[in-house]
């Protein structure tokens, strides 16, 4: 068996660009999963019951479906739903978010439950309202102590948008696998690929280690 | 001095305003009464202490006094209006009622100083500058001013605990609610606390201490109020609580307690 990697180096210019819309996927669904998070996991500790049931559904939905299921379902779905006509990117992007946003807001959920009941009535001594207890006491100390789970969630996220590609979002995985069909070069793309989401992945592993131990809470 | 002269001396102190009235206060958790009607008055001016052995009820009535706690039966008023039961008028109520608590409570995210200042800035809206400068005034006050940069897991427990009164204090408040304030520290930064409560109680802040230090109760202490089963059963002046206490219940605690006197 002879291998040819040049073919990596022919396609560098797609690759590099698949390798672009991988990481804005992963900034993307951050950057919106992050506050959506804190607003279900809010509404699930001080939502009015119902709101606080629907939360509560969302929630155990999303945590507990296949993320490709998800994917498939905003694929199909979501433009019957919405009447709009997303693009591949936007549809995936918008499955991504549903699933992480369930994430994160179990994630702040259990940290904003983690900090002491006497932070809050510390707070509300001073005469500060809930919802200043929340932002001001509350929430900075929950965020430290989740920092390195949404680390952890971010790095999972980076590797799980490969997902999106079954619906043609041209993110690595996609690039990649569109290339080994009209090269036939499997070993030598499935190689590289490996190689870009590793390459990724590893410095961020290593920098939610670092968080770890750099946000440790010391009381 | 007896116990009737004394009380006059008391309100002489005080001038006779009352800050804090308590009226058949009750108070329920489920079927557990923690507050079976509880009588008190708090003077200008005057440190309270409340003693008695644990879940009498003495916490409970301080958790009360700030709204923490909601009351099931009586009132308690605080410089002549009833304690509102609206959360905006009682967070009002809240600033001008400073509270120290058991385990200090201070945030850890905040350096000593920003600790103080959080109330200033965020409930009296002050600009961050004039924050500082109050908090760094409370810090002094605590003798705690070389510590302004430090985050309280840097700190001893005595030290927190004087970060939290400054804290308490930054509000300028009028009367200062103590629960079990020194309950939570090592015997040897006992003294640093309870020193600068005394210095505060010199100055005439009225305070209300819920303690199980005799020895400051006695001598920092104007009146005392000795709970039992969530009911006071003596209250006076501490040279009658201590010397001649006219209640076998008091009598009990207190000999628990090695009291000698």
């Amino acid at each position: 068996m002879t291998f040819d990697w040049s073919v990596v180096w022919q396609h560098r210019d797609a690759l590099i660009a698949a390798t672009g819309t991988t990481i804005l996927l992963t900034f993307a669904t951050m950057a919106i999963a992050v506050p959506c998070g804190i607003v279900v996991a809010a509404l699930r500790l001080y939502g009015w019951a119902p709101v606080r049931a629907i939360a509560t559904a969302y929630v155990e939905l999303f945590r507990n479906l296949p993320l490709i299921l998800v994917v498939y379902w905003a694929f199909y779905v979501l433009p019957i739903m919405t009447g709009l006509g997303l693009s591949p990117l936007a549809t995936g992007l918008a499955a991504l978010v549903l699933n992480v946003t369930a994430y994160n807001a179990e994630t702040f959920r259990a940290g904003i439950n983690s900090i002491r009941r006497g932070q809050v009535e510390a707070a509300m001594a001073l005469g500060m309202s809930r919802m200043q207890a929340l932002r001001r006491v509350v929430l900075p100390q929950a965020l430290r102590r989740i920092l390195p789970v949404l680390a952890s969630t971010w790095v999972s996220l980076f590797k799980d948008t490969s997902l999106v590609s079954v619906i043609a979002v041209t993110e690595l995985a996609y690039v990649a696998m569109q290339i080994r069909a009209q090269t036939f070069r499997v070993l030598e793309m499935l190689t590289a690929m490996a190689a870009i989401y590793w390459l990724l992945g590893y410095p961020q592993a290593k920098l939610v280690d670092w968080m770890q131990r750099r946000f440790a809470v010391t009381e | 001095m007896n116990p009737e002269s004394q009380t006059q001396a008391r309100r002489a102190k005080a001038g006779g305003a009352k800050i804090i009235r308590y009226r058949g206060v009750i108070k329920r958790y489920g079927d557990f009464q923690a507050l079976a009607g509880v009588d008190l008055d708090v003077h200008a001016g005057e440190v309270v202490c409340l003693i008695g052995p644990s879940g009498s009820g003495k916490s409970t009535l301080l958790r009360c006094t700030n709204g923490l706690e909601s009351i099931q039966g009586g009132d308690i008023e605080f410089e002549g209006a009833a304690l509102p039961r609206e959360e905006r008028e009682l967070r009002a109520v809240r600033t001008r009622m400073g509270m120290v608590f058991q385990s200090f409570e201070l945030f850890p995210h905040l350096t000593a100083l920003a600790n103080v200042a959080e109330g200033p800035r965020t409930v009296l809206a002050k600009d961050q500058a004039e924050a500082n400068r109050r908090a760094s005034a409370m810090l002094a006050k605590v003798g705690l001013a070389d510590k302004a940069p430090n985050y309280p897991s840097a700190l001893s427990g005595g030290q927190q605990q004087r970060v939290a009164i400054a804290r308490a204090l930054a509000m300028e408040p009028d009367v200062m609610l103590f629960d079990e304030p020194t309950s939570a520290l090592d015997p040897e930064t006992i003294g640093e606390v309870l020193n600068v409560m005394k210095q505060l109680a010199d100055e005439g802040m009225t305070m209300v201490v819920v303690t199980h230090e005799m020895t400051f109760a006695r001598r920092v202490g104007d009146w005392i109020a000795v709970f039992d089963s969530g009911r006071i059963v003596e209250q006076g002046p501490p040279a009658q609580i201590f010397d001649a206490p006219t209640t076998e219940r008091t009598r009990d605690f207190l000999s628990h307690l090695g009291w000698t006197g």
